[in-house]
């Protein structure tokens, strides 16, 4: 057991109370956490409400040692200097020892070398998936104070790969979206692909608002792809795609998620689509999934079908678990707890009221957790990096349809064989 | 390499069309016009209304001509719209341009021409939503004249071309051998002159405005028939445009001709060397070279 003082014996006290199934004992005492989401956009507001409600229910449990969690939001518009500012409020003001987004890479980036790394606060963020993180990570910039629960763009690139092995083309051209995530995509995806032996035959940058794409497309064309691989959004996917079709390009593509749209099934028109395959990532099919759709589901009356929403209730489980099992509130001392609530040896816990319960009983007795999710059994690298199962998907006539599932193994062997 | 010059020069014609309505506009009533590259985007949209209305009034009108996506209906409805886009380009010198060329100085009309190109953009984002769009949704199959070295060519593009060509010719025509066109260049040239020999500015103003909005109505059917239809394409094209209008020199309608294949080839051949990436940038780069040697454009002179 874990004795770190006279005052931690009474919260072991009520968690047994809590055990045995009396109502939850009052809380006195309150801890703080910090939040940073976008909640000023229409699909950030769900993702602070999933938090409130994932901390909404780990109080229900008993909160963090005893201790009533108030989780303290501030909006980042979307905006690095806007979250920035709020993360230093609430770091410096609130002294929270933990900080939970942002949503986008660029606003976590900044708030992770500049807020938290300095000041000792641990950081977890639902979906930043810039692999520039596990670059800092590497150079040992992060101090083990960041985490991720989304799967990363290397993530993404090798199902691009897989998808593409298993429809067996030998010569891929890769055009790709000129920005941080495209440029990220197809160099990883150029670089998976040379590793299983397929050509890729060019790679090309697609620009947003040319008047004309058909010079970009030429120069592929001329490689003679057998296959293309898209990374673009769907207005330039469509003007890149009708040119390509018209000029007697192949129709085999395989597509990344931002194409997963009915404005470019629309713009394109589905019976030029028939042979493409698009990839996304998906939530794993067990039971913990299911049970947070269920919990999701009682609490709002409506699916979780918006961005992040299971990444977010897990970065909060995991990270008041952690608090949990910490011997003190310090972010590195949180940081270190979250390897042991998320051990793949350890106990499975399923994040509702009971199971909470359970967990913080077995954290009690030193005992470490297996964190299984709406994301699945969560499992971090030592960058602080998760991986994620993956489906790839068909354009069909209501939108679109899953044909295959990549389970976890299948993305992480995949991405182990081609790391060797 | 032959594939890029040809795509080069139907880009480059598309462009020329642009750039005259403009270079005139510019030369007459010496401001820079932000809007102009809007007119094109109007001229595309009004064209793809009435080419719904005739096609559902007349379903004869709605089957192809040969191996080309135009239609009869699209063909009307592209006379309509160079005569429809005229009347807005006019109605905005009415209600805008008009008034603070009375009261203000050029660099008023140049912002005020970017307010204009704002609403008129957004009033179509309105009315036609943001996503692109088709006058046919069918694509159209390229034909291969040669495989090697390989050649492409969409029957559509070969018509445009043309198409293109022959408006162009016969705006030269009438520029350089009407009493229409001799009046436009007086005006041009030196207006008080041209006034005090009879020759009517207002006139002559709203004749520069339809000649304009003509054009560019049938460079954005052109450019929609060639591409596609997006509240956008204007903001896409209006680099390219001033880059055609300024290496061609202001006010000279064929260095706007000229001018529009230079940027045209141009963004085509570059691909050949540099990383598309960089394609962006090439306008500018036009820009910056044509000025550094000749100050005033190809076929400019200084004033």
């Amino acid at each position: 057991m874990n004795r770190t003082g006279f005052f931690a014996l009474p919260a072991l006290a009520v968690g047994t109370l809590i055990m045995a199934g009396s109502p939850a004992a009052a809380q006195d005492c309150t801890t703080k956490i910090g939040a940073v989401l976008p909640t000023s956009v229409d699909w950030g507001r769900p993702i602070a409400e999933t938090a409130q409600y994932a901390v909404d229910l780990f109080n229900e449990a008993g909160g963090v040692k005893g201790c009533k969690v108030e989780m303290i939001l501030r909006d980042t518009q979307v905006d690095p200097k806007v979250g920035v500012d709020a993360a230093k409020a609430l770091v410096d003001l609130e002294k929270v020892p933990l900080l939970l987004g942002a949503v986008s890479s660029g606003v976590s980036m900044p708030i992770l070398t500049s807020v938290t790394v300095p000041s000792n606060v641990m950081q977890m963020s639902c979906c930043s998936s810039s692999t520039a993180f596990t670059g800092v990570a590497e150079e040992g910039k992060t101090k083990g104070l960041w985490f991720r629960t989304f799967a990363t763009t290397r993530n993404q690139a090798a199902v691009a790969a897989m998808l593409i092995r298993d429809k067996g083309y030998k010569n891929v051209a890769i055009l790709y979206k000129n920005d941080d995530w495209g440029q990220d995509i197809g160099k990883l995806v150029a670089a998976d692909l040379e590793k299983i032996g397929v050509k890729v035959t060019a790679n090309v940058a697609i620009n947003d608002g040319q008047p004309s794409f058909r010079a970009e497309v030429t120069e592929v064309l001329k490689t003679k792809p057998e296959a293309l691989y898209l990374a673009i959004y769907p207005a330039e996917g469509a003007a890149v795609v009708r040119e390509w079709v018209s000029l007697g390009g192949t129709q085999k593509m395989v597509v990344a998620n931002s194409l997963r749209s009915d404005e470019f099934r629309d713009a394109v028109g589905l019976k030029y689509l028939g042979d493409v395959v698009g990839h996304d990532s998906a939530p794993p099919r067990t039971d913990a999934a299911t049970s947070f759709v269920d919990l999701y589901k009682a609490k709002f009356n409506s699916e979780p079908n918006g961005p992040g929403l299971p990444n977010i209730f897990d970065a909060v489980m995991i990270s008041l678990l952690a608090m949990e099992a910490a011997p003190e509130l310090k972010g590195d001392q949180i940081a270190a707890q979250v390897a042991k609530v998320t051990d793949p040896a350890g106990m499975a816990v399923f994040p509702n009221v009971d199971g909470l319960k359970a967990a913080k009983a077995a954290l009690a007795e030193g005992k470490s957790l297996s964190y299984t999710g709406g994301t699945g059994a969560v499992k971090f690298d030592k960058n602080g990096d998760v991986s994620a199962p993956a489906v790839g998907w068909t354009f069909s006539e209501g939108g679109t349809s899953e044909q295959t599932y990549f389970t976890l193994s299948d993305v992480d062997g995949f991405i182990a064989s081609i790391s060797k | 390499m032959i594939q890029s010059l040809f795509d080069g020069i139907l880009v480059g014609a598309i462009l020329s069309l642009g750039a005259i309505g403009l270079t005139m506009m510019m030369h007459i009533l010496r401001f820079a016009n932000f809007s102009h590259a809007e007119l094109l985007t109007v001229g595309a949209y009004v064209a793809l209304v009435f080419d719904a209305v005739f096609s559902a009034l007349v379903p004869a009108f709605a089957t192809k001509w040969g191996s080309l996506s135009l239609t009869a209906a699209l063909a009307v409805a592209t006379l309509l719209s160079i005569a429809i886009t005229g009347a807005t380009a006019v109605a905005a010198d009415r209600l805008i341009f008009k008034r603070l060329r009375e009261n203000a100085g050029p660099l008023t009309m140049v912002f005020a021409s970017f307010g204009v190109a704002l609403v008129m953009r957004n009033v179509i984002s309105l009315l036609f939503g943001l996503q692109t769009m088709h006058y046919s949704n069918d694509i159209a199959f390229a034909m291969v004249i040669s495989l090697d070295p390989l050649l492409l060519i969409k029957p559509d593009q070969f018509f445009v071309l043309i198409l293109a060509l022959t408006a162009m010719a016969a705006l030269h025509l009438v520029m350089t051998r009407t009493p229409l066109g001799f009046a436009l260049r007086a005006i041009s040239e030196n207006p008080p002159l041209a006034q005090a020999n009879g020759i009517n500015l207002k006139r002559m103003v709203t004749i520069t405005w339809m000649i304009g909005g003509g054009l560019a109505a049938l460079a954005g059917v052109f450019y929609a028939l060639t591409n596609q239809i997006s509240p956008i394409m204007g903001r896409d094209l209006v680099l390219s445009l001033f880059a055609a209008t300024i290496v061609g020199g202001i006010g000279s309608v064929p260095g706007a001709f000229i001018g529009g294949f230079v940027v045209g080839l141009a963004s085509s051949l570059a691909l050949l060397v540099i990383p598309s990436g960089y394609n962006p940038a090439l306008p500018f780069m036009i820009i910056l070279i044509t000025l550094y040697f000749r100050p005033f454009g190809l076929f400019g002179e200084e004033r």
